[in-house]
């Protein structure tokens, strides 16, 4: 590794707007096996205000970004937030990532930890953020460690940070004041700041943030636990359309994900695991391959520890290593590999998982909601309506493959890589070198595509293990699609059995809903837990559960996106029994109940009703669905509502096409960033089309069957409504966020439409295996 | 064995066998890194560049098949963004993760020669590369847009 020069690696990639660096700091091997002092991440000629905001003299504001931009928008977002408090000038903004290595040595500033304002319904505070004890393996909990959440996951980055971004920002604001103040020697209170120049109109003095800056980092705030955080009604820049400042560098190519990664020596390695879960190797037999052209070496790696995988079971696996990633992805292809597969494992189908998925709704569950005399209630029903829903296994299948790259040293890990949980891939770097996390030093990419942060897989555990037995050499890890398609995490599969009680006129009396999917499948509550959102005065929900094999995570809308199938299609078959229109139906239903925020709601439906023109004439084969979207409704916290109308038409010979979507969604007290919005409200609408009408995994001895885009089919544009429509209504609380579980009634809707078209009902996802036609 | 490859309008002589599929010269022996792998099998198009002209799928053809023809990928459009798709592509804020914006974007400028105004059923049929996000409702207007720039209709 003689290669390896010390350097400093800084890939600047300067667009005419949004300029970004991705700094890349690489030790040189000597180095790495001492403590730098001096980190990759500090600009040594500018010190920061605060861990957030570097000003630089030019008036260049650098704002640190703790989550992963993914195509959500938080580059933008995150940035937003701070510049909304710092009053700097938008145009000279440039995000950069944060360091997770800085966030294993410090804490998190006092001022960050105390959440203002009195929750969820209080517009001048930071909401309800996921706060809790640091817990490696939950979603919940947010550490106390300087950068406090760095996961991107479960729509949260704007609900867990903003007050803390927000503080961040005006804490800055305040110093930068503060040193003006000094300087001039009058009283703070008397400067004003705005767009980077802070001015004293009494003198008509003034100067800009870069002239000051390297004052107010030396200038603490005496008492940074009275900074207060703008209300809505005080925003200038959050609530805007503001274009995202990544976009520049997508459209030229030089944007960097973790595949783009070059270092100078660094070797590849491409890897085959087995492809039933829990399998690992027999036996390989390397010295067939090793004569081909750049093949170096091979490692065999275990299943990768349940504890750094969230409990979830993979593969073990071997890599090969070599000098370029498709030499070692022809060799390993050559190479005879035997697998140790457990005999329970392969002897899983999709159709014996879903006959136990079946049997599990009749085992005793967990009850998440008994209110009334149900049984009573069904036994004085005039009719009796049921029905029994599934979805199918689905992968995130991001378009980036997982890899990383990998540096480890003799007490020093580099780990470059597009992550959505940098601190727990640091944890999984010190667990499996022995290294300590204060020495990993994660340098963080773009990622292409996200959709559910454990679908990463043990993408950095692989690179980690393999770069552990080749200590001092870079090695890029990268995983075929096929390998991607065995490492992510699916979303569970599920099934539901929907039961109403209905009276003389058709309203519901009583409902039981069982959902089942397997252990460890994520949001098994979610939609119909604590009360039911429609009206039913006896009312039993549980959830169920049985063992598979198959990791399962946090795909995009987790639990939600399948029960909203089942209670949306549900509610649509009880209009449909009650002779009612699903939309008053709903409405009514809604309005029947207590739920606090039923009034937002009912909002939703009429205006998604009303913008559809819902109730005039259609072509034949031409039909409108409506559904309801929320998540938090169940109480008086955070959420997010919406609901959509579908205009589906179907031809004769049983193609459908999604013709037009009228979206109304709430803004919550604000929305940061509305553009965004909008293009994830745009993305997730096809998103829950394909999942409706093409996806699927299936299970074939074991194995994930559909594993690359031919079997596996992506939407196109073809498939992309022509017309959609969006608007925005103001509500009276938090959102809970939107970035992946909105548009799940794409689902319900074109089942519904399906039925009204062609008379037929069907229940299993997708409908893409249905026949479709009609006369 | 050495070969060379003109690579936006530049000359490189490169080591590998020629039966690499060209998207691994191009990202690894070349190091030109906007061209992205995805699927490996031509389904997804991420990897689109054009050969002579004419739009490919990089990961499934061999270098060899480019020797003595014009190579240009995403990295050859323009640098700083002003060639009109991508001037369009800001003007919608087209990307969202971005993996598939090169080739999205490459594609488009095969079917904008082929086709100077693409009518919507041109673009549906012509424009076969996937998107995970979804970006396609600001795609299609983007090529809209990118369509009428191109011809100086602003």
């Amino acid at each position: 590794m003689s290669g390896i020069d010390r350097r400093e690696f800084l890939a600047t990639v300067a667009a005419a707007q949004g300029a970004f660096v991705l700094g890349f700091w690489l030790p040189s091997r000597a180095e790495a096996q001492t403590v730098s002092t001096t980190a990759w991440y500090e600009e040594p000629s500018i010190r920061e205000v605060n861990a957030w905001i570097v000003i630089a003299p030019d008036d260049t504001v650098t704002i640190r970004i703790a989550q992963t931009e993914l195509g959500q928008g938080v580059w933008t977002s995150n940035a937003m937030m701070i510049a909304e408090e710092l009053q700097c000038d938008w145009g000279k903004v440039r995000p950069q990532y944060a360091s997770a290595n800085r966030d294993a040595r410090e804490k998190a500033p006092d001022w960050t930890l105390n959440v203002p304002g009195s929750g969820a319904q209080d517009p001048k505070g930071g909401g309800v953020p996921t706060f809790g004890n640091r817990d490696r393996v939950g979603v919940a909990g947010i550490p106390d460690s300087l950068y406090r959440r760095m996961r991107t996951n479960a729509a949260s980055s704007v609900k867990d940070g903003r007050y803390y971004l927000q503080l961040a920002g005006a804490e800055a604001r305040e110093r930068l004041l503060l040193a003006a103040a000094a300087m001039w020697n009058v009283p703070s209170s008397q400067l004003t700041a705005k767009n980077s120049v802070i001015t004293h109109p009494a003198s008509g003095r003034k100067t800009t943030y870069g002239a000051i800056a390297q004052r107010a980092a030396e200038t603490p705030h005496p008492h940074p636990e009275t900074i207060t955080i703008k209300s809505p009604d005080q925003w200038t820049l959050m609530g805007t359309e503001q274009k995202n400042l990544d976009v520049p560098s997508k459209i030229t190519g030089q944007a960097i994900y973790g595949i783009d990664v070059r270092l100078p020596g660094m070797k590849w390695a491409a890897v085959k695991t087995c492809p039933v879960y829990g399998g690992d190797v027999k036996r390989y037999d390397f010295e067939a391959i090793r004569h081909m052209p750049g093949v170096r070496s091979s490692v065999q790696f275990p299943i990768p520890d349940p504890a750094l995988t969230r409990g979830r079971i993979f593969s073990g696996g071997v890599a090969v290593i070599a000098d370029t990633w498709y030499q070692a992805k022809t060799a390993i292809d050559k190479m005879p590999i035997e697998w140790n597969i457990p005999p329970v494992n392969a002897a899983f189908t999709s159709a014996n998982m879903r006959e136990s998925l079946i049997a599990a709704l009749d085992r005793p569950g967990t009850v998440r909601a008994a209110q009334g005399d149900v049984d009573a209630a069904f036994r004085s029903a005039t009719r009796i309506v049921e029905a029994t829903y599934s979805t199918p296994f689905l992968p995130r299948a991001r378009m980036e493959p997982g890899n990383a790259t990998v540096l480890v040293g003799s007490d020093r890990v580099d780990i470059w890589i597009g992550d959505q949980s940098p601190q727990e891939t640091r944890f999984s770097a010190a667990q499996i070198t022995g290294i300590p996390e204060t020495n990993v030093h994660l340098h963080l990419c773009h990622l292409g595509g996200g959709f559910g942060r454990n679908g990463n897989g043990p993408q950095a555990e692989h690179a980690i293990m393999i770069a552990n037995a080749n200590r001092g050499t870079p090695i890029h890890m990268l995983w075929t699609r096929e390998e991607d398609f065995i490492g992510t995490t699916y979303r569970a599969m599920g099934v539901a059995h929907l039961k109403a009680a209905l009276d003389a006129d058709g309203w519901p009396i009583a409902m039981d809903v069982r959902t089942a999917m397997q252990e460890g499948g994520f949001g098994p509550e979610a939609s119909f837990h604590v009360t039911s959102r429609y009206f039913v005065p006896n009312y039993r929900y549980s959830n169920h559960t049985t063992n598979f094999h198959v990791p399962v995570g946090t795909r995009r809308g987790v639990g939600q996106a399948a029960h909203e199938f089942y209670r949306e299609s549900f509610i649509d078959e009880l209009a449909r029994a009650a002779g009612k229109d699903p939309y008053l139906y709903r409405r009514e239903l809604l309005a029947r109940t207590s739920l606090p925020y039923k009034q937002d709601m009912i909002t939703a439906l009429d205006m998604a009703a009303k913008m559809s023109g819902w109730g005039t004439p259609l072509p034949k084969g031409t039909a409108r669905a409506i559904a309801l979207e929320e998540r938090g409704a169940e109480g008086e916290g955070m959420a997010t509502i919406s609901a959509m109308v579908h205009t589906v038409s179907i031809s004769r010979d049983g193609k459908v096409t999604l013709e037009r979507v009228d979206v109304a969604h709430e803004t919550g007290f604000g929305l940061v960033n509305p553009l965004s919005v909008k293009k994830q409200l745009e993305g997730q609408i096809t998103w829950f089309y394909n999942d409706a009408m093409h996806q699927a995994c299936t299970i074939k001895d074991g194995r994930i069957v559909e594993n690359n885009f031919h079997a596996f089919p992506l939407s196109r544009i073809n498939e992309d409504p022509p017309v959609i429509n969006i608007r925005f209504f103001p509500t009276k609380h938090w959102l809970l966020g939107m970035g992946h579980d909105r548009a799940t009634s794409v689902q319900s809707a074109i089942g519904d439409a399906i039925f009204q078209i062609t008379g037929k009902r069907y229940r299993d996802l997708p409908y893409g295996k249905q026949d479709l036609r009609w006369t | 064995m050495a070969f060379d490859l003109t690579v936006n309008g530049t000359r490189h002589t490169v080591d590998a066998d020629p039966q690499t599929p060209l998207l691994w010269v191009i990202r690894d022996q070349i190091g030109l890194t906007g061209t992205k792998f995805s699927c490996g099998i031509g389904q997804c198009g991420a990897c689109t560049l054009h050969v002579d002209g004419r739009a490919v799928r990089s990961c499934s053809v061999p270098a060899a098949s480019a020797i003595g023809k014009p190579v240009m990928t995403i990295e050859g459009l323009s640098r700083d963004g002003t060639h009109p798709i991508q001037v369009a592509w800001k003007e919608f804020d087209t990307p969202q993760c971005g993996y598939c914006q090169s080739g999205m974007i490459m594609s488009t400028l095969a079917l904008l020669r082929a086709r100077p105004t693409p009518t919507d059923a041109d673009i549906d049929a012509q424009i076969t590369n996937a998107c995970r996000c979804s970006t396609y409702h600001r795609i299609r207007q983007a090529i809209h847009r990118a369509a009428a720039l191109m011809k100086g209709q602003r």
